[in-house]
C-alpha cells in the first residue's frame, strides 16, 4: 500500500452532539487525520440507509455516522431510529458482500472532543489497513 | 442567470491564517475547471465577525450582487447567526449562504500546513457545490393567541395561573374535582418553618377566585386538542356540556397520586388496625386537631415508616422525610410522652432548614432508625438494621409514607396531548437538566408533581419557570416565526405507508385520508429529518438538507 494513501471518510455528524464534539476536538487542538470530511446534518436519523450505501458505492473509503448518546437525542428518539437503521445497513452490506467494517456508528456527545478525535484516528487507521474502497474499481449499473 | 458565488475566507486573526495557506486557496479555487460555468469571487479578510468585517461583507455582497455566498471561517455554532444577520441586510437570501468551518475542522486539528490547506480547499469545494443547490427559504410570521390553558387546579396549576393572568392574557384552569387547591389544601399545615397552618395556600386559592382573568372549570376534563404553539384549539368537557377554547400554550399540572401500601408485599393491615397513610393523618389533624387511635385514645408509641414502595418504584419521593418529621413534631407537641420512632432507608433532606429541623426533632427525643428492610403487619413491625441485625417492635399506631406515583390521568392526558411519559410513569420533560419544564411539543409545559415527585416549594418553582417561558414566547400582539428548515411532502411520491407518522415525536405529520398521503404541519416540524430516514419512497424533503444538497458534500468527500 502506498504510504501517502489518504482515505476519504464521509462523516455525517449530527448538529447537536457529534458536530459540536468535533468542534471541541478542534478547539482543544486535538489532532486527527484529514481523512474525515464532516457533513453536518440536523439529526443522525436524517441519514437514511440509502445515503450510506450511496456514499459507499460512489467510492467513499469509509462512512462514519455520529449521533448523540442514546437517550440524549435533541429530537428525543432520533438516534434510536438511527441505531436500528444502521443495524440494517450493516446486514445489507454483509449480504451484498461489501465490507461492513467500512461503516461505523459512534455516539459522540458535544462534550466528547477527545472521543471524537479517538474515533477519527481509530477509524482512519482501520480504513488505511483495509486499503482503498474496492468498489471504486467496479462498475455498478 | 449565471450564478455568482462569493467565497470569503477569514483569517480569524492568526487562528486560520497561520495554519492554512489562504493565498493558495485564493489561487486554487477560481482556477478549477468545474467552476467555469459560474462566476467565482474569492477573497480573504482579517476578521469577518468584527464590526468592520460585517460592514465589509455587507458592502461586498451588495456591490458584487452575489447569488450565493460561502464563508470559510469558524464553526457555524459561533458565527452562523452573525452572518445570517449580514445576509438579511442585503438582497441575498440567508439560505443561499453557507459557512464552512475551516478553523475547528482544518486549522486546529492538522499541524501540517499543506495538509490543512488541502483539506480546507476540498471542504470549501463541497460548500460551493452545496450552496449552488440551496434554495431561498422565507420565514413566515404567525399570529398568536396569548391565552393559556392550565390542566389541574393543585398548587402548581394555581401558581401558574396566578403568574400568567393579566389584562392581555386569560387563563383557563381545568380541574377534575369540585374545588381547586389539590392535595396541599387537604394538609393540616405546611412545614413549620413555612408558616403556620395553610393560610398561604388558602390565600392563593382566594386570589384565583377573585382574578377576573382566570376562568375555572370545575368537574371538567380535557376532551380534545389540536394545534401548535400559539394556536391550540381545545375542547373542555364539563357537566353542563363542552366548551371550545383557543389558547397559545398548555400547562400540564395534573399532580400526583399515592401508591397503595397494600400493593407492597412488605405491608399488610386491615381497616381496624391503627395504620394510616400520611395524607390520612393530615386529614385527621385538619378535622380533629389531634392524632388519636381508632379507640379514641392517644397513642403511647408511634412508628413512622418512610419509603413505602420506594424499592418497587425505583425512585425517592423527595418530600416524605420532611413531612414525616413534621408529623413527629405534631405528636411531640401533642404530648412529649409519645414515643416516636422513624424507620427510614436514608433521609433525603436537601433544602436549607431541613437539617436543623431534623436535628431539633432528634433532640426532642424522636428516634431515627435507619434500616435495610422492613415488614409491617398491622401495628407490628420487624426490620433488619444497617448492620444486618434483626429487630421487631409493636406500636400503638403506624403511619406510612407511601411513594408518590403519577396521577391516574397521566396516561390518558399523555395520549391526548401526544407528549411522552418517562420510565417512572411521570411526564417526560424535554431535558432533565437543561429544559425541565418544556415537553417535546412546543407550547406544552409540565409543572409540579406531574413532572416528578415535588413538594409545594418545588411545584411553585416549576410553575413560575413555565410562566416565564410562556411570557417570553407568547407576547400579546407579537407574532411567532416558526422553523423554516422543515420537512415537506412530495405528494406525487408518497405511498401513504405512514411510516413517518410513527417516527415523528412532535406529532407534526398527519395522514390525509382523502388524498392518501402524509401531511406535514410546518409549524410543528422541527426539521430533524427522522421521517426522511424512514421514508421508503423518497417522498419527504427536509428543506436546506435535501438530498441533492448533501450529495454535493458527499461528492467532495469521495473525490
Amino acid at each position: 500500500m502506498d504510504k501517502k494513501y489518504v482515505p476519504r471518510i464521509t462523516s455525517f455528524l449530527c448538529k447537536w452532539c457529534s458536530y459540536t464534539g468535533a468542534d471541541l476536538a478542534g478547539t482543544s487542538r486535538l489532532q486527527y487525520p484529514t481523512a474525515i470530511i464532516p457533513i453536518k446534518v440536523m439529526c443522525s436519523s436524517r441519514v437514511d440507509p440509502v445515503f450510506i450505501l450511496r456514499a459507499f458505492l460512489k467510492g467513499s473509503d469509509g462512512v462514519l455516522l455520529g449521533g448523540c448518546h442514546p437517550g440524549d437525542c435533541h429530537y428525543e428518539t432520533g438516534n434510536y431510529h438511527t441505531r436500528r437503521r444502521f443495524a440494517i445497513v450493516k446486514t445489507v452490506f454483509e449480504s451484498l458482500g461489501l465490507e461492513a467494517e467500512r461503516i461505523r456508528l459512534s455516539w459522540i456527545s458535544a462534550s466528547e472532543g477527545p472521543k471524537f478525535a479517538r474515533v477519527a484516528n481509530e477509524f482512519t487507521e482501520t480504513i488505511i489497513a483495509m486499503g482503498e474502497n474496492p468498489v471504486k474499481k467496479k462498475i455498478f449499473l | 442567470m449565471k450564478a455568482k458565488v462569493g467565497v470569503y475566507v477569514c483569517e480569524c486573526g492568526p487562528n486560520i491564517a497561520s495554519k492554512v495557506d489562504l493565498d493558495r486557496i485564493l489561487e486554487t479555487l477560481p482556477a478549477l475547471d468545474e467552476y467555469r460555468e459560474i462566476e467565482l469571487v474569492v477573497k480573504k479578510y482579517g476578521l469577518l465577525c468584527s464590526a468592520d468585517g460585517k460592514n465589509y461583507l455587507e458592502e461586498e455582497i451588495k456591490s458584487n450582487g452575489f447569488t450565493h455566498l460561502v464563508l470559510g471561517a469558524c464553526s457555524p455554532r459561533d458565527h452562523n447567526k452573525t452572518f445570517i444577520g449580514v445576509c438579511k441586510k442585503t438582497d441575498l437570501n440567508p439560505y443561499l449562504y453557507k459557512i464552512i468551518n475551516i478553523r475547528e475542522h482544518c486549522a486546529w486539528i492538522i499541524p501540517d500546513k499543506e495538509k490543512a490547506t488541502e483539506k480546507a480547499i476540498s471542504y470549501l469545494r463541497g460548500g460551493i457545490n452545496r450552496v449552488l443547490y440551496q434554495s431561498s427559504l422565507f420565514e413566515k410570521q404567525l399570529d398568536i393567541d396569548p391565552d393559556v390553558v392550565v390542566i389541574g387546579g393543585g398548587i402548581a396549576g394555581i401558581e401558574t395561573a396566578l403568574s400568567l393572568a393579566g389584562e392581555k392574557r386569560n387563563i383557563y384552569l381545568i380541574e377534575k374535582s369540585g374545588k381547586i387547591g389539590g392535595k396541599s389544601s387537604r394538609f393540616s399545615s405546611l412545614l413549620p418553618r413555612q408558616g403556620k397552618g395553610l393560610a398561604l395556600i388558602e390565600e392563593k386559592i382566594e386570589k384565583v377566585s377573585a382574578n377576573p382573568f382566570i376562568k375555572v372549570f370545575l368537574e371538567s376534563s380535557l376532551e380534545s386538542i389540536i394545534g401548535f404553539l400559539g394556536n391550540f384549539e381545545i375542547v373542555v368537557k364539563s357537566k353542563n356540556g363542552n366548551t371550545d377554547i383557543k389558547a397559545g400554550a398548555i400547562v400540564v399540572a395534573s399532580g400526583y397520586g399515592l401508591i397503595d401500601p397494600l400493593s407492597s408485599e412488605s405491608h399488610s393491615y386491615s381497616e381496624s388496625d391503627d395504620v394510616y397513610t400520611s395524607l390520612e393523618i393530615e386529614e385527621m389533624l385538619k378535622e380533629h386537631g389531634k392524632i388519636m387511635t381508632k379507640s379514641g385514645k392517644e397513642p403511647a408509641s408511634v412508628a413512622l415508616v418512610h419509603c413505602v414502595g420506594r424499592e418497587e418504584k425505583g425512585y425517592c419521593s423527595r418530600i416524605c422525610c420532611n413531612y414525616m418529621i413534621k408529623i413527629a413534631r405534631y405528636l411531640k407537641d401533642q404530648s412529649d410522652a409519645i414515643k416516636v420512632t422513624e424507620f427510614h432507608k436514608g433521609l433525603c433532606m436537601p433544602d436549607k432548614g431541613d437539617q436543623s429541623f431534623h436535628k431539633a426533632m432528634a433532640e426532642r427525643g424522636v428516634e431515627f432508625r435507619r434500616i435495610q428492610k422492613i415488614t409491617q403487619d398491622g401495628t407490628k413491625i420487624s426490620f433488619t438494621g444497617m448492620d444486618g441485625s434483626p429487630g421487631n417492635a409493636d406500636f400503638d399506631m403506624v403511619i406510612l409514607a407511601p411513594a408518590i406515583v403519577p396521577s391516574e390521568d397521566t396516561d390518558s392526558l399523555a395520549e391526548l396531548l401526544e407528549i411522552p411519559v418517562s420510565e417512572t410513569g411521570f411526564f417526560q420533560e424535554m431535558h432533565q437538566t437543561t429544559d425541565p419544564v418544556a415537553t417535546s411539543i412546543d407550547g406544552i409545559f409540565v409543572v409540579g408533581a406531574a413532572h416528578s415527585p415535588k413538594g409545594i416549594t418545588d411545584s411553585i418553582f416549576f410553575a413560575q419557570a413555565a410562566a416565564g417561558r410562556i411570557l417570553t414566547h407568547l407576547i400579546p400582539g407579537e407574532k411567532i416565526v416558526p422553523e423554516v428548515k422543515v420537512t415537506e411532502v412530495l405528494e406525487a411520491f408518497c405511498t401513504g405507508c405512514q411510516n413517518c407518522l410513527d417516527v415523528c415525536v412532535y406529532g407534526a405529520i398527519s395522514y390525509d385520508e382523502s388524498k392518501g398521503v402524509s401531511v406535514v404541519n410546518e409549524v410543528v416540524c422541527r426539521g430533524c429529518g427522522n421521517c426522511f430516514g424512514s421514508c421508503p419512497s423518497g417522498a419527504l424533503r427536509t428543506k436546506h438538507f435535501t438530498n441533492p444538497q448533501l450529495y454535493q458534500e458527499v461528492r467532495e468527500a469521495i473525490r
